[in-house]
């Protein structure tokens, strides 16, 4: 009963315990969807460069990734990209040829990464294709044909049919040059990959090579989830190559994702703790709006303890009213944006450096429902003990005669 | 053995400071069954000897034995116990708790000491029917009359079958007929549920249908009369 005159006494001043839940809803409102924008973007952030080039896991020669030599090629590639591919979460798997060189149009030379793809390896465990903005994607048959990124495009003050020349290194050192046709300029959220990067065709690249050569197999995987399972079986049937997941090959998309969920508590942390002080406020003219009956209360035998418990009770309840009305609209506005998400392309370019696209979706994960939760009690409980006291330090002789 | 016996009792209040003596040496003895009213001016000190038989204040001096109980020197916890199961008490304001109905607020004293549920509702369908509230059980205080709701409260003074109650100007918020009304109910409650009733008033109305009337001024008993035809 104790629990019920709590919960009814929540809707004693109607008024005044609707502002109050009515601050603590919107507090929430906002707060879940600034850190939903917070998480969407880390996630967002992620997984641009994971659909980009950094696909789920890795595969390299040791030291390939600090050295970038051009002999440090995968031994035996084809039988590891045939073992990953038959893995049952792997989703899609690309070998890459990298080496770095020249690209020169007419008008200007830049140092690039040139990637040495199987186009329709690379389409399916990549967003490549679809960030086409002119042109066209590569033919697996190859043709000399070219894709660049848009910011390199503009360096070179080349177009779509533009001729480009590649001056690259081959094994044995000498000098190779490539003639190629730009068939479409990619734009991904990255304008620094943008700005670095080009991809042939292996079909094109190896006879200037002088042979086959894999530096990088990208994994895709049907399920970020199952990362450890396929790291750990292809870490064991080759335990010479080197293989890594995302989070070590991208050490800073690894923070961010990792913080994101910090921030987003301290973030929600912080409205908590202003909303404190207007619960305790509340709480603190409610009891004293009711010290005659806290007096009678005490008078006819109920404890301190109960009486405590009892203003406890209705703090929590009219806190968790408003936290939960604050978290179904924080959910419900969060789960609107899911399908078309906020559009930012007004602020595109400084996002692109960032690696961030233009089209933000808002996300909060599930787990923070219950710890958002813990959180709005914790404050409840911190926000109830100051006017709790208050009531259990009255002396019922006195109390039952104020007026 | 009396049910209440207070011997040599003094309070004085701010006695770091300026000390004010409300009583002084008070002895008193209230046999059970008694309808007694104790009455007295404002300031003569009649609140403080009634908190100090409800155990709600604790005496400068003197002992106070409540059916061979010696409460004045209990810890409050104790004290806190000791008046649920042995005090009731009726309130000048009512003070029913507002959000409960009438059913809800007797249960109350019952679930505090730890009554099942059953006996509860039975007891408090029982007391409302005594005092004559059958019909509006599940009335909220705001929904009813000043009488009612005084009714309500004898009824929760009830409840928690105590050894008598105290009653601290039952009528001063009443108008004449209900008072008249509640102070015949609390006679029959006197006689049919063999209930101690110790008032404190100035309400002549409730001083005539005393059985005994002790006068309090300055502190101290200045009379105490039995009346004609009084059973204690």
């Amino acid at each position: 009963m104790i629990f019920r005159i709590s919960w009814k006494n929540v809707w004693r001043s109607k008024k005044r315990s609707g502002i109050v839940i009515a601050a603590i809803a919107l507090g929430l409102w906002g707060g879940l969807f600034a850190a939903g924008v917070m998480d969407g973007m880390g996630e967002t952030m992620v997984n641009s460069a994971i659909e980009r080039e950094l696909t789920h896991i890795q595969i390299h020669a040791p030291g390939f990734r600090d050295e970038k030599e051009i002999g440090m090629v995968i031994p035996g590639a084809d039988t590891v990209l045939a073992f990953v591919s038959g893995l049952p979460s792997v989703y899609a798997v690309t070998g890459r040829c990298i080496i770095d060189g020249m690209a020169s149009s007419p008008s200007s030379s830049q140092g690039v990464m040139i990637k040495g793809i199987v186009p329709s390896a690379e389409e399916s465990a990549t967003a490549i294709r679809k960030e086409i903005v002119e042109g066209s994607y590569l033919d697996s048959a190859g043709s000399n044909a070219i894709i660049i990124g848009k910011k390199l495009a503009e360096k070179l003050d080349v177009r779509v049919r533009s001729k480009i020349v590649l001056t690259f290194q081959n094994p044995d050192g000498s000098l190779v040059y490539g003639a190629f046709r730009v068939a479409g300029i990619f734009q991904t959220a990255s304008s620094q990959y943008d700005g670095l990067t080009l991809y042939v065709t292996q079909h094109d690249l190896f006879p200037l090579l002088g042979s086959s050569m894999i530096h990088e197999i990208g994994i895709r995987l049907a399920s970020a989830a199952s990362v450890p399972d396929v790291l750990d079986k292809v870490q064991k049937r080759f335990p010479s190559l080197e293989v890594l997941s995302w989070r070590e090959l991208a050490p800073e998309l690894k923070i961010t994702a990792d913080s994101t969920s910090v921030f987003m508590n301290i973030f929600l942390g912080i409205i908590l703790t202003a909303l404190l002080f207007g619960i305790t406020n509340t709480m603190l003219m409610s009891v004293l709006d009711r010290v005659r009956e806290f007096g009678m209360l005490m008078a006819v035998g109920m404890k301190r303890r109960q009486v405590f418990l009892m203003v406890m009770m209705e703090t929590v309840f009219l806190s968790l009213t408003g936290g939960i009305t604050g978290m179904l609209l924080g959910a419900g506005t969060i789960a609107s944006l899911q399908r078309s998400g906020i559009d930012l392309s007004a602020f595109s370019a400084g996002l692109a450096y960032y690696g961030i696209g233009s089209i933000l979706v808002p996300t909060v994960p599930t787990s923070t429902y219950p710890v958002l939760t813990v959180m709005i009690i914790a404050t409840a409980v911190l926000a109830a003990i100051y006017p709790a006291l208050k009531v259990i330090q009255l002396r019922p002789a006195t109390a039952i005669r104020t007026y | 053995m009396p049910l209440i016996q207070l011997n040599g009792i003094t309070k004085v209040y701010n006695q770091a400071s300026i000390p004010v003596s409300a009583l002084n040496g008070v002895d008193l003895r209230v046999e059970k069954l008694e309808f007694t009213a104790i009455v007295g001016p404002s300031g003569s000190g009649k609140t403080t000897l009634l908190n100090i038989i409800g155990g709600l204040d604790q005496p400068t001096s003197g002992t106070i034995t409540i059916d061979g109980t010696d409460i004045s020197s209990m810890k409050e916890s104790s004290l806190v116990d000791f008046r649920l199961h042995h005090i009731g008490f009726v309130f000048q304001a009512y003070n029913l708790i507002p959000v409960l109905t009438a059913k809800e607020n007797v249960e109350f004293i019952m679930l505090l000491q730890n009554i099942d549920k059953t006996e509860r509702e039975a007891r408090s369908i029982e007391l409302l029917e005594a005092v004559g509230l059958k019909d509006r059980l599940d009335s909220r205080p705001s929904e009813l009359s000043g009488g009612q709701q005084q009714r309500v409260a004898v009824a929760r003074a009830l409840a928690s079958h105590p050894g008598f109650v105290l009653a601290d100007e039952p009528t001063a918020n009443l108008d004449s007929h209900s008072a008249s009304s509640l102070l015949e109910l609390m006679e029959d409650l006197n006689r049919k549920y063999e209930m101690t009733f110790v008032f404190a008033t100035h309400d002549a109305r409730v001083i005539q249908r005393a059985h005994r009337v002790v006068t309090i001024e300055d502190g101290k008993i200045k009379s105490d009369v039995m009346s004609a035809g009084s059973h204690a």
